[in-house]
């Protein structure tokens, strides 16, 4: 009881220590100057920047040149089929590993099968989750392309490499928060482990296992433009391309079919989500 | 005629820690029989019940099913045959549709791939048919099973028992989470199939009301040890008496 | 027609979970499969990859290079985050509707604030940092406003959802007593609230930890940086020495977030 208060307090002093420490750094080492920002000089640039974006007072926005129109509609469903891909890549993975990666299945209350390396699997499986997850898509991405071609395939991959541990993480926990009790009665009924699977496990956590892919799925979404930078295609690839040409109205044309491909992704996911609830 | 002992208990004990579950309980069941368990929360009911359907080992003593050691029932299969179980919050998987979960029962007989099959064509549909027009809900076939009501998943577990045609049932508090006359219901057509089905009942349950009305045999348990073990005609109200209220004579 | 329709009401998610699955298959349709998707050396970077992750380069001025970095990018995610709980803060609370008065105003206020967080959310903080960059140039602050933009998005919208999940009766009792809708958001919602929010801006701070990782792409130093610099250079040692810093300081944030939000929810 007396440590569990000293704990977040101690936790809170942490956090206001590490505020003051990280902004004095910030300001004094890495000479972050806050009013600096509002000098006329970076005034003016940011103003000329938005007026490039908009493409007020070009002749040609990328706006209005179809092929312009064209090419990026192009890039957005490539970035789609690639978002589609990675969800699918990292959801198999899942599926194969996430039933020995649940607590209650390594200690066979789950499956009623006891074997001695249940525990050894447990603890590889969670280590691969923890570890796909902490290095974000586009270090994995930069990875990846020295082995792959740039295409959309390298940038799913690194997708599905970070994505893989997250669902991985989430489903286990869905396994782990099963009602026992149906299984336990499956069992006594003289279902086998993979009868007891198929029959409870299964239909008890599938529209969970639904919902996390498709919450996940919204996310990558955001993120396949990030991983077109280092070269896996879509959007991003050529955002990266239109900046360094300071094609600014392009720019903005691909931003747009991006916000609108979110937004699509979101309305699109939540319609389905509501049918498997 | 001397029907056989599908069930004995020889000196079982059972503690949890120092709590002492139940200590040394002999007696038997005979093929038939329908026989109640009554007494105090805490008496012991489910901790018996659980080791009668051997999913628990007594620490001491032996169990014969069927006149063969507990023990010796190593796959589910082989006791699926002999016990099936009943149980007060059903237990059924409530994402799957009703005939899924009546057709569970069949589970020990199946193999991983007829299961598999079932699920996207219903195998034995007719006799899920059948079981769940005994129970009398022949139409929620196709249901969700999560979407009836408390009294339709009871028979929805009665249908799977059905299926699973068990020679012994044992029911955990069967009725305890209805209203009494669904309660009612439920118990009776309970009875109802295990007599048609020459099965043997053993139920554990609040209320002894029920226990007179529709059982043959009352075991009465307090504190790990059997209190009476009479058929229901010789239950007298002072048997019941000592049962509830021994705290107060003392 | 009755057992059709139930048929179809039984098998509509199993038809679906098989459409899912079909899109899946038809999206691998549009790679063109074979040996030459992969680099010709591409075998050969895998081995040499796999051989650096177990012999990560240790050398003093590597680790050194690797604590520092550590500490940039841990820096940057902190006063990333100040600036986005603030932000969540002050846009949540309007989000939530709870302290404007009448109807319209509750209404406007709702939808107007629920569209800047969702607007805010949309676009990856990378490409936040790559527009600031181009409009004011590089400075630590292109970055911190980067990752507070997403972030207080993110944040924003959980918070006006926590708030208007609070227990209502609490309120009502305030309200009854004569309180403003300002003293009934600091000595109702926010109180009750206080808890679930710590813990979800804690759950974030994980998150942005690795943004701040990759907010090398835009010039700024720091773990994602360093990884960066090594693979240019083929220094796949010295890769994984940084990769292993970057998942040490994840999990070890994840670890402290967790332990803080299970004592702050009990």
């Amino acid at each position: 009881m007396k440590w569990k208060f000293d704990f977040i307090r101690f936790s809170f002093l942490m956090i206001f220590i590490l505020i003051i420490a990280s902004w004095m750094f910030i300001i004094n080492v890495e000479k972050a100057d806050f009013f600096n920002l509002f000098s006329n000089k970076n005034i003016f640039h940011a103003k000329k920047f938005l007026r490039d974006l908009t493409g007020i007072g070009n002749k040609n926005p990328a706006f209005k040149d179809v092929e312009a129109w064209k090419n990026a509609l192009q890039l957005t469903y490539k970035t789609l089929v690639m978002s589609i891909m990675a969800i699918g890549f990292a959801a198999i993975g899942m599926i194969i590993t996430v039933i020995p990666a649940a607590r209650n299945a390594a200690d066979s209350t789950l499956t009623m099968s006891n074997k001695w390396y249940n525990w050894i699997l447990f603890g590889v499986i969670r280590c691969l989750y923890i570890f796909s997850r902490a290095v974000p898509e586009l270090i994995w991405a930069m990875i990846i392309v020295f082995i792959f071609k740039p295409g959309i395939l390298p940038g799913a991959i690194a997708l599905a490499l970070h994505n893989f541990g997250i669902l991985g993480k989430l489903c286990a926990e869905v396994v782990e928060d099963l009602d026992l009790k149906p299984i336990r009665n499956l069992s006594s009924s003289g279902a086998s482990t993979g009868q007891i699977l198929i029959y409870g496990v299964l239909p008890m956590v599938t529209p969970k296992f639904i919902t996390f892919i498709l919450y996940r799925w919204e996310v990558i979404i955001r993120t396949t433009i990030v991983v077109g930078f280092v070269g896996a295609g879509g959007l991003g690839q050529q955002f990266k391309l239109s900046m360094s040409w300071f094609h600014y109205t392009e720019v903005a044309l691909l931003l747009i079919c991006y916000i609108l491909l979110v937004i699509l992704a979101d309305l699109l996911s939540e319609g389905l989500r509501r049918v498997f609830q | 005629m001397q029907a056989k002992k599908i069930l004995e208990l020889r000196e079982i004990s059972k503690n949890f820690g120092k709590m002492s579950a139940l200590s040394s309980l002999s007696f038997s069941i005979k093929k038939g029989e329908t026989v109640a368990l009554v007494g105090p929360s805490g008496a012991g009911k489910t901790t018996l019940l659980n080791i009668l359907a051997n999913t628990v080992k007594p620490d001491k003593g032996s169990l014969l099913i069927d006149g063969i050691p507990s023990y010796k029932y190593t796959t589910g299969k082989q006791l699926s045959r002999k016990i099936g179980i009943i149980r007060q919050q059903f237990d059924l998987v409530g994402q799957l549709p009703v005939i899924h979960n009546v057709l569970a029962g069949r589970l020990g007989e199946w193999g991983f791939f007829k299961s598999l099959l079932s699920l996207i064509l219903p195998q034995d549909k007719e006799l899920a048919i059948k079981s769940l027009d005994r129970v009398g809900i022949p139409n929620k076939i196709y249901e969700k099973t999560s979407n009836l009501s408390g009294g339709e998943q009871q028979r929805v577990a009665l249908a799977r028992l059905l299926v699973q045609n068990p020679e012994i049932i044992l029911a955990d508090e069967p009725v305890s989470s209805l209203d009494p006359s669904r309660a009612e219901d439920i118990l009776s057509m309970l009875i109802k199939l295990v007599k048609e089905e020459n099965q043997t009942l053993i139920a554990s349950l609040h209320s002894v009301e029920y226990a007179k009305r529709f059982f043959t045999r009352i075991i009465g348990l307090r504190e790990g040890k059997i209190c009476f073990d009479l058929p229901v005609e010789k239950i007298t109200d002072a048997d019941l008496f000592t049962l509830y209220n021994l705290e107060e004579l003392k | 027609m009755r057992d059709l329709r139930h048929s179809i009401d039984l098998h509509k998610r199993t038809f679906l979970t098989l459409g899912l699955i079909l899109v899946f298959f038809w999206s691998l349709l549009s790679v063109e499969w074979g040996t030459n998707l992969f680099h010709s050396g591409g075998g050969v970077t895998i081995l040499q990859i796999a051989y650096g992750f177990f012999h990560p380069d240790l050398s003093p001025e590597i680790l050194n290079l690797a604590i520092t970095s550590s500490w940039t990018t841990l820096t940057y995610a902190v006063a990333g985050m100040t600036i986005a709980i603030l932000i969540a803060f002050v846009f949540g609370i309007m989000a939530s509707g709870v302290i404007s008065a009448g109807k319209m105003t509750t209404l406007f206020s709702m939808s107007f604030f629920r569209g800047l967080l969702g607007f805010m959310r949309a676009i990856h903080e990378l490409i936040w940092a790559w527009l600031f960059v181009a409009a004011i140039g590089l400075s630590p602050f292109a970055a911190i406003l980067a990752l507070a933009i997403p972030y207080g998005g993110t944040l924003g919208r959980i918070f006006a959802d926590i708030i208007n999940d609070v227990p209502k009766e609490p309120i009502e009792a305030l309200k009854s007593s004569g309180a403003s809708k300002l003293q009934a958001l600091f000595y109702g919602y926010l109180p009750l609230a206080m808890g679930d929010m710590i813990s979800y801006a804690m759950y974030r701070f994980e998150c942005a930890i690795r943004s701040s990782a990759i907010m090398s792409f835009v010039g700024l130093g720091g773990l994602g940086y360093q990884i960066h610099l090594s693979l240019a250079d083929l220094e796949y040692d010295e890769v994984w020495t940084f990769m292993f810093f970057l998942i040490g300081l994840v999990v070890i944030i994840d670890l402290w977030s967790n332990l803080l939000r299970k004592r702050l929810v009990e």
